[in-house]
């Protein structure tokens, strides 16, 4: 008895245990407990969805076929096997995608079905409005507003063995609606280097480049990304920038960890000679400004091994603030001929050195990039320059009769237009070089009446008459300098001016344009002309400046300072009275 | 012709090859059976593996099922909602284009976008930052143009052909209810083919719209597998667990039984002190008991055995001594009676010589009987002396030459010519050899004996053949037992005592040498006395064989592959013959 009693207390022990040891409970209940951080998902990829082409029905009308013909064009780059079903075996023959990629918006419209009986042809029109354009280089180019966006492009369509309608003609080249390429398209930002890496002084700020990239379906699209990287800027930055990728630099792979994302590269890089902080900013601005490999360290391998012998590239997850750019927001204004400091109490202090003496003789001021020199245009003709210290003495930098208001370059050179000559001409005060001529050829003839190089010293931004802005970029380096690259940024007309322009970043350019209605501030992406209207203020706007985010801009009537909140959308007025024009270090 | 040679032999070889392989196998077969049936620990460990393994692989085969079950099921429960609110928003966008459609008369308004592009950014969340879905959705409509989208990678062709042909079926029967399918898919642009559960369903909304949804299940199938990895590993640990578990409580109950089983080993061996150890109260305690009781009572029964037979020995010993003085006087009577026989008359005269002749019998009976009582006693003691043996048997020879003429059996010497020296007690020896030729002369049918001597390096030896009736099989132990004799009924015609071999043997013995019998029904016997060259030296073997060269060349002939048979009995049957 009594042994049958200890073992059952000792069974009775054992599942005691047993059961404290298990917690009682399927899922352990407790805490709190410190929880990984960990990323969760694809770092890597966008989420994405495409058009599904398929092939013509036989019971299709021509509408219907011209619809499909649409759709596969939309899927041709995912899936070219489809859109040849549309067409005949002559159209297969002639036809091709290649070229610039026409872009209508979606309101398009089919035209009256014109049947050709002794041709057995009928022709369906497609007429819309052409907004824009891709072209090869990916670049994004808006049709300006003085062209005439109207197209109508005659589709020919014949009946087939069976009945069934085929396309006989069309034009060469793809035709996308805007909602083909919202879908099938990202805008993206890649960044290259404001100079080569050989140059001096190094470069320090990153270009960005805007175009438009395909997703591609069969890989990732940081791996698209990084490609077309390799593959250099667009057209607008050939020759301005650096690349740390040389020619030929290939994507492997690119995988996505929790905490890293690898890529690992191919072709012909010379880990030695590559300039790794470079590599670097344009490899991590390029993918986070695109919201990919947020958060997360990048290792890059070269041909699947360590990029240096040494050891790992790798990219810490957050870029050095200093490749953006992140000058001190110093505002300056001139007043009465006198370049001011605006305090922090709100309150303007004239600058040390003659430029802080009132003076009748001279405009449009510019401030170099390091505070330490200001420029300004005389009113006797010519560009000079004062250093801004008590001791400094205003010098003529850059004679001329009728010159455009001085901009300086980062690299302490001051550039103007020779508008008597129709010539730039850059000076280099610091080190005490003299006037020199910079071939422009795309300016040659040109009524070119403002000249602002930006902060970043690639792109460079001239107004034309009072209605067109063109952006060039400065190309090739020291001797062989010359601006270049000029494309249209926008145009106005009917009566409209442009009254001022400013660079805000490396990216974009706000114009401040005067039309019947009133004033309108545009912030242009210079990459790809996406632009951004600004909310105007009752008062009239005369002279911009910008710097990032913070815009200021003088009133016309009270001459003072107001400065737009991009978070309420606002002008607010600054305490400054009797300003000229509001100053920023460079731009 | 060569080639067959050639075939031929390897087919033999090959052959001997597969015979040597079997003969292999079946021994080693042969070894685990015999190693399975001795060893009790080894069956209780095997059976335990086996059962253990049944059990866990019954129980990991369960396991792994409910777990697939589980996961799978609740996965493709939140697929299939998933699914359905997507499918929902998709039918409500259709019906919207529909409205729009409807409302978008006035050319010149913007066109708002596609429902459908929109529905699709919702679903997949393009327009966010956000990560991109875990599944991809494909909506088809094969009969507008531009009304199908896809995410992701996914296209027309990776849709399972079976599941869009039950849907386009379904629909023809207007039923709307979703199907899935599961089976691996390489999207365009991977690697490999991944586990996807691709459920479909019908939308009609202005046209038939199919639309896919593709889970891809890689991530539960890892999942599944290591759950499945952990099961083997765990169930293979805990079948060595249970095994070695085995072991131990097997050995915990075997050891104490091996202890048993050696220590009765021992007892029949001889040893009688042999005794258990008896540790606790345990069934095996008691068994060490119960084991240790039956040894002492076996010790004492011995015991009481041996003095009996000791008493007996004592007994035999003192009435030969005690009828030794009334002999001697009855001898001197009996001798003074056959010295006046021919005085007598014929039958008191036959009479006195009957008595002559049984009272020398009876004295050399007398005689035996004392001679063995010193042996059993102990009390027998060698004489030796270096002799040659063939002188020896020369004198044995002389001795019997008188009864082997009454017999007319003559004797075939085989003497070596060298001496064949030894150190022996000449008179035992003599005996020995009388006795054997006597017992030959007498079995010997008045056929010849042939009397051999061999030598070795370390031993002489002397073989008396007879060509007599023989002995039967197992009789060539029984010839040494006292008072044995083959046919009960034949009588002793030269009055032997019936222990002239059983002191032959004890003689042979006390020299440390063999005497040993072979014989053969109708073949006649012979007996082989072997003695070492150095007295106390051990034998390794005889310089003579025990069967006959001649039987043996016999065997030979007939081809019975038989080698040279093991010693027939007593002595020196655990040596072999050289």
């Amino acid at each position: 008895m009594t042994r049958i009693r200890r073992l059952g207390g000792a069974a009775a022990f054992a599942f005691t245990m047993l059961l404290a040891g298990t917690g009682c409970a399927v899922i352990p209940v407790g805490g709190p407990f410190p929880v990984d951080d960990a990323g969760s998902g694809d770092s890597v990829t966008v989420p994405f969805q495409r058009m599904l082409a398929v092939a013509p029905q036989p019971d299709w009308g021509p509408q219907q076929v011209v619809e499909g013909l649409l759709a596969a064009m939309a899927a041709y780059d995912d899936d070219p096997s489809v859109l040849p079903k549309y067409l005949t075996e002559e159209a297969r023959r002639v036809w091709k995608p290649d070229g610039a990629i026409t872009v209508i918006d979606n309101s398009f419209r089919f035209g009256e079905l014109v049947e050709n009986k002794e041709k057995n042809e009928t022709v369906l029109s497609i007429q819309g409005n052409k907004i824009a354009q891709i072209n090869e280089d990916d670049t994004y180019v808006p049709v300006g507003s003085s062209g005439d966006p109207k197209i109508n492009r005659p589709i020919t369509l014949v009946k087939d063995a069976n009945g069934a309608f085929k396309v006989n003609g069309l034009q060469q080249g793809l035709l996308l609606t805007d909602a083909d390429v919202r879908r099938a398209y990202r805008p993206t930002n890649l960044y290259y280097l404001n100079g080569s890496s050989g140059a001096d002084p190094q470069p320090d700020r990153l270009v960005v480049d805007r175009l438009r990239l395909r997703v591609d379906p069969d890989k990732s699209f940081a791996q698209t990304i990084v490609e077309r990287l390799a593959e250099g800027p667009t057209s607008g930055l050939q020759g301005a920038v650096g690349n740390e990728f040389p020619e030929g630099a290939r994507v492997r792979w690119i995988r996505s960890s929790e905490d890293r994302v690898v890529i690992n590269m191919g072709g012909p890089f010379n880990p030695l000679d590559t300039y790794t902080q470079g590599l670097q900013a344009q490899l991590r601005a390029s993918l986070s400004s695109n919201n990919l490999a947020n958060g997360r360290t990048l290792e890059v391998l070269l041909d699947g091994e360590q990029f240096f012998s040494s050891g790992p590239l790798t990219v810490p997850a957050n870029l050095p603030e200093s490749w953006l750019g992140s000058e001190d927001k110093q505002v300056f204004y001139s007043s009465g001929g006198a370049v001011f400091v605006l305090g922090s109490d709100g309150e303007g202090h004239p600058v040390t050195g003659p430029a802080g003496q009132p003076s009748q003789g001279y405009t449009g001021f510019a401030v170099s990039k390091d505070r330490d020199r200001i420029a300004a245009r005389s009113a006797a003709g010519g560009i000079w320059v004062t250093r801004h210290s008590p001791d400094g003495r205003w010098q003529e930098s850059i004679p001329g009769a009728d010159l455009t208001d001085p901009s300086w370059h980062r690299d302490g050179s001051l550039w103007t237009f020779d508008r008597q000559n129709g010539e730039v001409i850059r000076s280099h005060p610091v080190v005490g070089r003299g006037p020199e001529r910079v071939a422009a050829p795309a300016l040659q003839g040109l009524n070119v009446t403002s000249l602002r190089m930006a902060r970043n010293g690639v792109r460079v931004a001239v107004e034309i008459g009072d209605n067109r802005v063109q952006v060039g970029a400065l190309t090739g380096g020291g001797g062989n300098a010359m601006l270049s690259n000029f494309e249209t940024l926008t145009t106005v007309s009917g009566g409209d001016e442009i009254v001022d322009i400013a660079w805000s970043d490396g990216g974009h350019l706000l114009v401040l344009v005067q039309t019947k209605a009133g004033q309108v501030v545009k912030e242009i992406n210079v990459g790809d002309g996406e632009t951004t209207q600004l909310p105007t203020t009752s008062k009239r706007l005369e002279r911009l400046a910008a710097l990032g985010d913070a815009i200021l801009a003088t009133t016309e009537d009270s001459n003072e300072i107001l400065e737009y909140s991009r978070d309420k959308q606002t002008w607010t007025p600054k305490p400054a009275t009797a300003v000229d024009q509001p100053i920023f270090a460079l731009g | 012709m060569p080639p067959t040679k050639t075939r031929r032999t390897r087919r033999r070889t090959l052959r001997q090859i597969l015979g040597g392989i079997r003969r292999r196998a079946r021994r080693a077969a042969g070894r685990a059976r015999r190693l399975w049936r001795r060893s009790l620990q080894l069956q209780v460990v095997t059976s335990t593996l086996v059962i253990s393994l049944i059990v866990v692989v019954v129980l990991g085969i369960f396991l792994s099922d409910q777990i697939n079950n589980s996961v799978i099921e609740r996965r493709q429960q939140s697929a299939a909602s998933e699914a359905a609110a997507d499918r929902l928003q998709i039918a409500d966008a259709l019906t919207r284009r529909e409205d729009d459609q409807a409302k978008s008369s006035d050319p010149g308004k913007s066109v708002p976008p596609d429902p459908l592009d929109e529905v699709m950014d919702n679903i997949i969340g393009t327009g966010r930052d956000g990560w991109k879905k875990r599944y991809e959705v494909l909506i088809l409509n094969v009969d507008e143009p531009g009304r199908s989208r896809a995410s992701g990678n996914v296209n027309q062709q990776n849709i399972p052909e079976a599941l869009q042909q039950m849907l386009r079926r379904q629909a023809e029967k207007f039923i709307d209810r979703p199907q899935r399918y599961t089976e691996p898919i390489r999207l365009p642009g991977e690697s490999q083919h991944r586990q996807t559960l691709v459920i479909g369903a019908i939308i009609h909304v202005n046209g038939s719209y199919e639309v896919y949804h593709f889970f891809p299940f890689d991530e539960e199938e890892q999942m599944l597998s290591n759950v499945r990895l952990a099961i083997v590993v765990v169930g293979f640990g805990l079948v060595l667990l249970l095994a070695a578990i085995a072991y131990l409580v097997a050995r915990q109950v075997v050891t104490p039984v091996r202890l048993a089983r050696q220590a009765a080993e021992r007892l029949a061996a001889g040893k009688l002190d042999e005794r258990l150890k008896v540790r606790g109260e345990d069934d095996l305690a008691r068994l060490a008991t119960s084991f240790n009781e039956m040894a002492a009572n076996l010790a004492l029964k011995i015991h009481q055995l041996e003095e009996l037979s000791q008493v007996q020995r004592q007994f035999v010993s003192d009435v030969s001594h005690e009828l030794r003085t009334p002999l001697t006087t009855v001898r001197m009577a009996a001798d003074l009676l056959y010295d006046a026989r021919e005085d007598f008359e014929p039958m008191a005269s036959r009479s006195a010589e009957l008595m002559q002749a049984q009272l020398e019998r009876f004295e050399s009976m007398l005689a035996d009987l004392l001679e063995i009582s010193r042996y059993d006693a102990g009390a027998a003691d060698l004489d030796l002396d270096s002799v040659d043996i063939r002188d020896v048997v020369l004198r044995a020879i002389a001795d019997s030459e008188a009864l082997a003429e009454r017999h007319s059996t003559r004797f075939e010497l085989r003497l070596p010519n060298e001496p064949c020296m030894a150190e022996v007690d000449n008179r035992r020896v003599e005996r020995i050899l009388r006795n054997l030729l006597f017992n030959a002369i007498e079995h010997g049918e008045g056929r010849d004996v042939v009397v051999t001597v061999g030598a070795d390096r370390d031993a002489v030896a002397v073989a008396v053949r007879d060509h007599g009736i023989g002995l039967k099989p197992g009789e060539d132990t029984l010839v040494f037992d006292r008072f044995w004799r083959a046919d009960p009924s034949r009588a002793r015609t030269i009055g032997g005592t019936g222990l002239g071999l059983a002191i032959s043997r004890e003689d042979a013995g006390l020299h440390g040498g063999w005497l040993q019998a072979w014989g053969q029904p109708g073949e006649g016997s012979q007996f082989r006395l072997t003695l070492p060259r150095k007295a106390g030296t051990d034998l390794k073997g005889s310089p003579l064989s025990l069967v006959p060269p001649e039987i043996e060349m016999r065997r030979t002939w007939r081809g019975q592959m038989t080698p040279v048979l093991l010693p027939a009995t007593g002595d020196g049957g655990g040596h072999d013959e050289d």
